[in-house]
């Protein structure tokens, strides 16, 4: 049995990941860098090890300093939480090697679901539907022709060694799809070296919708239902929720057994999550496996009432899972807002810095996972998530009424956030509608970014306030200059002395 | 003693009228208004005016008088003008002009310089990429400039607002 876990982590999931060991009678160990000497984490564990410079390379990533502090530490379990370590197989491999426990899938699940052609080869064998297309390479105009025609039009046509929108084609009609063929090709010699393009079914408004998933060392596999992250900026997830506004009970039925199938076929064992594409006539098609608990993976938690890193811990530990598929069911509706340290207002531009003062949201139904407080700066090291507010309501519109409330009384000061982005985001038609995909916030980027008009007071009392304080500072300093000239620390220490004698 | 305050680049003249422990009287350009105003928590104020609660949170600028200052929905940057920010924003424009260097607005940890000193580079050229939090942002001239010096090297962590490279 697990008696002390090392968390290979930092930020809102370590303190995560070390609340559930603590509600366990687990023992936590934490592991930090020079700039997280006094990072809550650090703080809240009953051990902690320093492993090394700040750059994460050199030391939440080095695989030897993680094993190092635990085996100095004689932890017998780690957790990865996600991102740093969470899903590299090598570092699965090698806790299992020296006999530590990794709280996570085998190093054989990890790179099975890692590379994309061998998950899509593995789930297509399970019967799960993939995005149509070709991963073999298009040789000829002819090729194009005929397998376009099979996959069916609009097709995306993709730069094999791709990234960034590079050696990227939509093709809409026939006449397009020689002219688009050439320049992806061109544009993806110019950019990787290398022309190889192939064809994929495009999902025009794309939504991302993916099922959490739980397998236990001994075959079982349930899923608890699904999360809708269509929120997206620069394809990383701003809001999620559950259930998805899109869904219906017989497609997530359907979804979720083709989520239990892939984890099945990959030999999953932990917590996981089955990453979907979803058109608006709901079409599904799967998209790819992450095998670490996921950042938002709190809204399940509130939805089905599990905590997943008891789970996880319990099925690091060899138990048989405690739930079975048919008691399972979501009660009400929870969102999550992720709150990033970044300016909405330029560019979003990351804005690390010192918590000057922090306010968080309570009352009924909201959840607060973060880990700053006032005095804390802000590291440039790392992510800029500060924390995630999660609500939970009997109703979606109750949720979204909660979650505004929450925002409201949310106030960091010290450095920028993205908590109006955020409350913009809650008060969109679209948003409020359920109607959206993954173009939302580009679709709804002028209501967004417009600013919310003030009275003209507003103006005037910032600068009432400006004034007040800096002539209270004036007033102060004044003041410390009239005391100073009456008094001297050495005739003060001089009189002490005399008369107490020393 | 009327203050000269600038908000958002436009000057507003402020002047304390009364005050009697939390309640203020002060006039903005000869507008009078009368509010109650404390400091709740450190840079905090809550402020009512007509019986509306405002909360206003002020962060301290780099320089001693300058101030952002967020209300529910807004931001604002202000300077307050009083005589020795006159004297030295007055003297800084005789010794610089607004782009003779480039900085960063946020600290972060610099990437890769790529200039070298007496380097011409045209509008629109990359001169230092810095990253922060995981991103890498890339900070480009406005218009074509010969590189005068450079303050940092690679590897180097920087503040935000520091000068990185000189040019002329």
């Amino acid at each position: 049995m697990i008696k002390k876990v090392l968390v290979a982590n930092r930020g809102e999931i370590a303190l995560r990941v070390m609340r559930t060991c603590r509600e366990m009678g687990i023992l936590s160990v934490a592991v930090y860098s020079d700039a997280d000497r006094n990072s809550m984490h650090v703080r809240y564990a009953d051990q902690a090890f320093h492993i090394g410079p700040s750059p994460s390379n050199e030391s939440y990533l080095v695989i030897d300093k993680i094993i190092e502090a635990a085996k100095k530490s004689k932890a017998d379990a780690i957790h990865p939480g996600y991102g740093f370590l969470s899903e590299n197989a090598e570092f699965s491999d090698r806790c299992k090697k020296e006999g530590i426990i990794f709280i996570g899938p085998s190093s054989f699940s990890i790179s099975n679901m890692g590379d994309k052609i061998t998950a899509r080869r593995t789930i297509t064998k399970a019967g799960v539907p993939v995005v149509p297309g070709t991963t073999d390479p298009l040789t000829s105009d002819e090729d194009a022709l005929k397998v376009v025609k099979e996959i069916g039009l609009p097709v995306m046509i993709k730069a094999s060694a791709g990234g960034g929108g590079k050696g990227m084609r939509l093709v809409k009609t026939k006449e397009e799809i020689v002219p688009s063929l050439r320049a992806a090709k061109s544009e993806a010699l110019a950019a990787f070296g290398d022309d190889t393009v192939y064809v994929e079914k495009y999902i025009e408004s794309p939504h991302h919708i993916e099922f959490q998933i739980l397998a236990d060392q001994h075959g079982n596999v349930i899923h608890l239902f699904e999360r809708e992250c269509s929120v997206q900026r620069r394809h990383q997830k701003v809001i999620e929720e559950t259930p998805s506004p899109l869904m219906n009970p017989k497609i997530r039925e359907e979804m979720g057994k083709h989520a239990v199938d892939v984890a099945r076929a990959a030999k999953y064992e932990g917590a996981g999550t089955i990453e979907f594409i979803v058109d608006d006539n709901l079409n599904y098609y799967f998209l790819e496996m992450n095998t670490r608990l996921q950042v938002e993976h709190p809204i399940t938690e509130r939805v089905v009432g599990i905590d997943l890193v008891r789970e996880q811990i319990n099925i690091a530990n060899g138990k048989t899972l405690r739930y079975k598929q048919e008691e399972l069911s979501q009660n009400g509706h929870a969102i999550e807002c992720r709150i990033y340290a970044e300016d909405p207002d330029n560019n979003f531009l990351p804005s690390p810095g010192l918590i000057q003062h922090i306010t968080e949201p309570l009352g009924f139904g909201v959840r607060h996972d973060g880990y700053v407080y006032e005095g804390y700066e802000i590291p440039i090291y790392y992510d800029p998530l500060i924390s995630k507010l999660i609500v939970w309501g009997k109703t979606r519109l109750e949720a979204i009424e909660r979650m505004k409330r929450a925002l409201f009384a949310y106030k960091i000061t010290g450095v920028k956030t993205s908590i109006k982005f955020l409350e913009k985001i809650m008060n969109t038609p679209d948003f409020v509608n359920g109607n959206y995909n993954t173009h939302f916030i580009e679709e709804n980027k002028n209501f967004l970014e417009e600013i919310e008009k003030c009275q003209d007071d507003c103006k005037a009392m910032a600068i009432i306030a400006a004034f007040i304080d800096y002539n209270n500072r004036i007033s102060q300093a004044q003041q410390s200059i009239q005391s100073d000239k009456n008094s001297s620390d050495w005739k003060m220490c001089n009189r002490k002395n005399s008369m107490t004698r020393l | 003693m009327a203050l000269e305050i600038n908000i958002d680049g436009n000057s507003s003249s402020v002047e304390l009228l009364s005050r009697d422990g939390n309640q203020h009287q002060v006039a903005i350009d000869g507008k009078l208004y009368k509010v109650d105003l404390v400091m709740v928590e450190k840079g905090v104020y809550s402020i009512i005016y007509k019986n509306k609660s405002y909360n206003v949170e002020l962060i301290q600028g780099r320089e001693p008088k300058t101030y952002t200052i967020n209300t529910l929905y807004n931001s604002y940057d202000i300077d307050i003008m009083d005589a020795e920010a006159k004297y030295l924003k007055g003297r800084k424009q005789d010794e610089l002009d607004d782009d003779s260097s480039i900085s960063s607005p946020m600290p972060g940890k610099v990437v890769k310089i790529l200039v070298k000193i007496g380097d011409k580079v045209k509008a629109g050229d990359t001169v230092i990429i810095i990253s922060a939090m995981k991103m890498e942002s890339e900070y480009k001239v406005k218009s074509d400039r010969v590189i005068k010096d450079i303050l940092v090297k690679e590897g180097d962590t920087i503040d935000g607002h520091q000068s990185l490279i000189i040019i002329e």
